[in-house]
């Protein structure tokens, strides 16, 4: 093998994974979307959960500040692109003077989307059939009067220590990203009306412009909503 | 040739060099650690701390945060003043450790589990402090975790698995680049299978540490004058298996609980001067459900909305036999009626470890809703959902003619009622239910039901 054709190899076996995350991204929704009989003009945006870690040599460490941080940005940005891109408004949810009761509701509804969410992993497309609910407790949330939809945010990412990026370009690997879960869920009926996980490569704690441009891609299908 | 082939002989022994090198003194230490002698506090005095360990310490600092944060802390102050009392008792005093500040807290998760943070940060989950039956036994889950900061275990752990990482990434990267040869297959077959081992060496380890914290938490546990046997019937509580979850993995990180029963009471048995008598026992035992009272009623909530249902029924069902009252029986009945289909019980061959593999696998292909609907199409499941319905029904009236019977019995009826198609019952419920609380947090919702339940009844 010549020297060229080596290098040429080695750039592709090394890219090959960062083109397949590029491609990994799917979002369904719900016959009654699909069919505009539910439109969501008005959403909640819950607080996100978003996980990355930092990989290096020496395993994986934990990045609590900067997936607090991240988390934060991805809320923010999926509310941009909802509202610039869909001219869906995002209304307050329950803020930090919430009592006690209200802090509960919204976990235990937090964590009742996470015990969803294996189950619309293992098969994506079936929301596209109405097949999820998470029940009309979603009314216990008591938001604002018009809320048509809630959303969910889960992500985990992977950051590269400097190390880790040279031997994942040398011997292979997953390289840095960031994966997100996005389910918005009927406010009044507990209806999961559209699952999207776009997914991109890079740095997840810097990459501003990829993280908005998965985000774009993610929502492409949501019918957009007419201006008043 | 001769140069090229030296080179690979080289590199394949050098393989073979970092992984018994790396897995030696680890098996070795695994024989040094968890010493059985009675040693008060159980310090870690040498460990000095390091950059790596303030990252650490940095990154469980904000996870307390987190877990305030996300509600998912109890916030009851009575409930964590009673952990922190019995914690504080099993610290020797006067005990100053560098970056440990104690806090004792109650975790919202239905799941039986305890866990620590190296920075003293202490969590019992409300599915633990439930399940078990008195103080003592709280005191040998503190203890346990306590002895994890003293000895300071995190950080310990994670030092050593940055080495073991290490070597597998080095060992990965050998490997990748092999020689075609003789030798390289051998660097190749070393490379392939010293990950497993360096695996099994993570977990070894970790099994060693829990092994120690459960030791030394029963010297703590006799320090403190709490009866030391509790530590043995915890775990026999924790054997007691309710949803079918404890499966036996390749890799586990905690030793098996037959196994911490065998050498906890081995090690007991060379302990113990007295048991505490049974009478004692059941004294304390009341004593410790006054205390968490509401802490179980709020579990039992938590079991029924994660669908954790057996469990529910369990819990609720301790609860009414410690007191009868509106709110334990409103709870009994709202545990039956989300039990539906299912049995309380699950049997010998569902606790199987395959049986339970299988079972987690179906969870994840079915949602609750649907494995519901294919128990009803079975007569078994038929006969449950008719017998729990009809116990769920049966224990909200008790509910409701107990004294200061609790509205909420009014809102568990219209549901059964409205599950079994009594339109017009359910209705009746719902509104004597906000009538009795016009301020409830579900009013909306108990709202949206009437009028559905009206429109179909026009």
């Amino acid at each position: 093998m010549s020297a060229r054709s080596f290098v040429l190899m080695f750039v592709l076996v090394a890219l090959l994974p960062v083109t397949g995350l590029h491609q990994a991204k799917a979002q369904f929704l719900h016959p009654k979307i699909q069919s505009k009989e539910t439109t969501i003009r008005r959403v909640v945006v819950l607080p996100a959960k978003v996980n990355v870690v930092r990989d290096s040599m020496k395993g994986p460490e934990g990045m609590a500040a900067e997936s607090d941080e991240l988390s934060s940005r991805v809320e923010a940005m999926v509310t941009e692109v909802l509202s610039k891109k869909k001219n869906v408004a995002t209304l307050p949810a329950a803020g930090a003077s919430a009592d006690e009761q209200q802090k509960y509701n919204v976990a235990d509804f937090q964590t009742k989307f996470d015990t969803l969410l294996p189950n619309i992993m293992k098969k994506r497309s079936d929301v596209k059939k109405g097949r999820f609910t998470m029940g009309d407790e979603v009314l216990n949330l008591n938001l604002e009067k018009g809320t048509d939809a809630v959303v969910f945010i889960r992500g985990e990412g992977k950051k590269l220590s400097g190390g880790k990026t040279a031997f994942t370009l040398l011997v292979g690997g997953t390289p840095a990203y960031l994966r997100l879960q996005i389910g918005i869920v009927d406010a009044r009926n507990g209806e999961v009306l559209l699952y999207t996980d776009p997914i991109f490569p890079g740095d997840p704690t810097t990459a501003v412009d990829r993280l908005r441009k998965a985000l774009e891609k993610g929502f492409k299908k949501l019918p957009e909503v007419k201006a008043q | 040739m001769f140069p090229r082939k030296l080179t690979n002989f080289i590199v394949a022994a050098l393989c073979l060099c970092i992984v018994f090198a790396s897995v030696c003194p680890v098996a070795h230490a695994q024989k040094k650690t968890a010493p059985v002698e009675a040693t008060p506090p159980p310090l870690k005095e040498d460990f000095k701390f390091g950059e790596v360990d303030l990252e650490v310490l940095e990154q469980v600092d904000l996870l307390d945060v987190r877990f305030e944060r996300d509600g998912l802390v109890l916030a009851d102050e009575a409930v964590n003043a009673y952990l922190r009392r019995i914690g504080k008792s099993l610290v020797p005093r006067g005990l100053e450790l560098e970056k440990v500040q104690w806090r004792f807290r109650a975790l919202r998760d239905p799941q039986p589990n305890a866990f620590a943070l190296p920075n003293g940060s202490i969590y019992v989950t409300t599915g633990l402090m439930s399940l078990i039956d008195n103080e003592s036994q709280l005191a040998a889950i503190l203890a346990h975790e306590l002895t994890h900061v003293m000895r300071r275990h995190t950080y310990l752990h994670n030092r050593s698995n940055r080495k073991k990482f290490l070597t597998m990434n080095v060992m990965q990267a050998v490997g990748a680049y092999a020689p075609l040869s003789v030798v390289g297959a051998v660097i190749t077959v070393v490379t392939t299978v010293a990950p497993f081992i360096m695996m099994a060496t993570i977990y070894g380890y970790s099994r060693d540490l829990e092994r120690e914290a459960d030791i030394k938490g029963i010297d703590m546990m006799i320090s403190a004058e709490y009866p030391p046997e509790e530590m043995v019937n915890v775990m026999k509580l924790l054997d007691k298996d309710i949803e079918g979850e404890n499966i036996r993995l390749f890799y586990n990180d905690h030793p098996s609980l037959d196994e911490r029963i065998k050498y906890l009471s081995s090690y007991l048995g060379s302990r113990a001067d007295t048991v505490t008598p049974q009478m004692e026992l059941n004294r304390e035992r009341a004593l410790y459900f006054r205390n968490m009272e509401s802490v179980m009623r709020h579990n039992v909530q938590l079991a029924v909305n994660s669908r954790r249902t057996r469990s529910a029924v369990y819990f609720a069902q301790r609860l009414v036999d410690f007191r009868a009252d509106s709110e334990n029986l409103f709870w009994l009945a709202e545990s039956y009626r989300a039990l539906g289909p299912r049995t309380p019980l699950l049997t010998e061959k569902e606790l199987t470890n395959s049986a339970m593999k299988d079972a987690a696998k179906k969870r994840e292909k079915r949602t609750f809703e649907e494995e519901e609907r294919d128990l009803l199409a079975t007569p078994a499941g038929k006969d449950n959902w008719q017998k729990h319905q009809q116990l769920a029904e049966e224990t909200y009236q008790l509910a409701l003619k107990a004294d200061n019977p609790v509205p909420v019995a009014h809102r568990g009826l219209g549901m059964l009622y409205e599950k079994l198609e009594r339109r017009t019952d359910a209705v009746a419920e719902y509104e004597k239910y906000l009538e009795l609380s016009p301020a409830a947090t579900d009013r909306e919702r108990i709202q949206r039901r009437i009028e559905a339940l009206k429109e179909k009844l026009k």
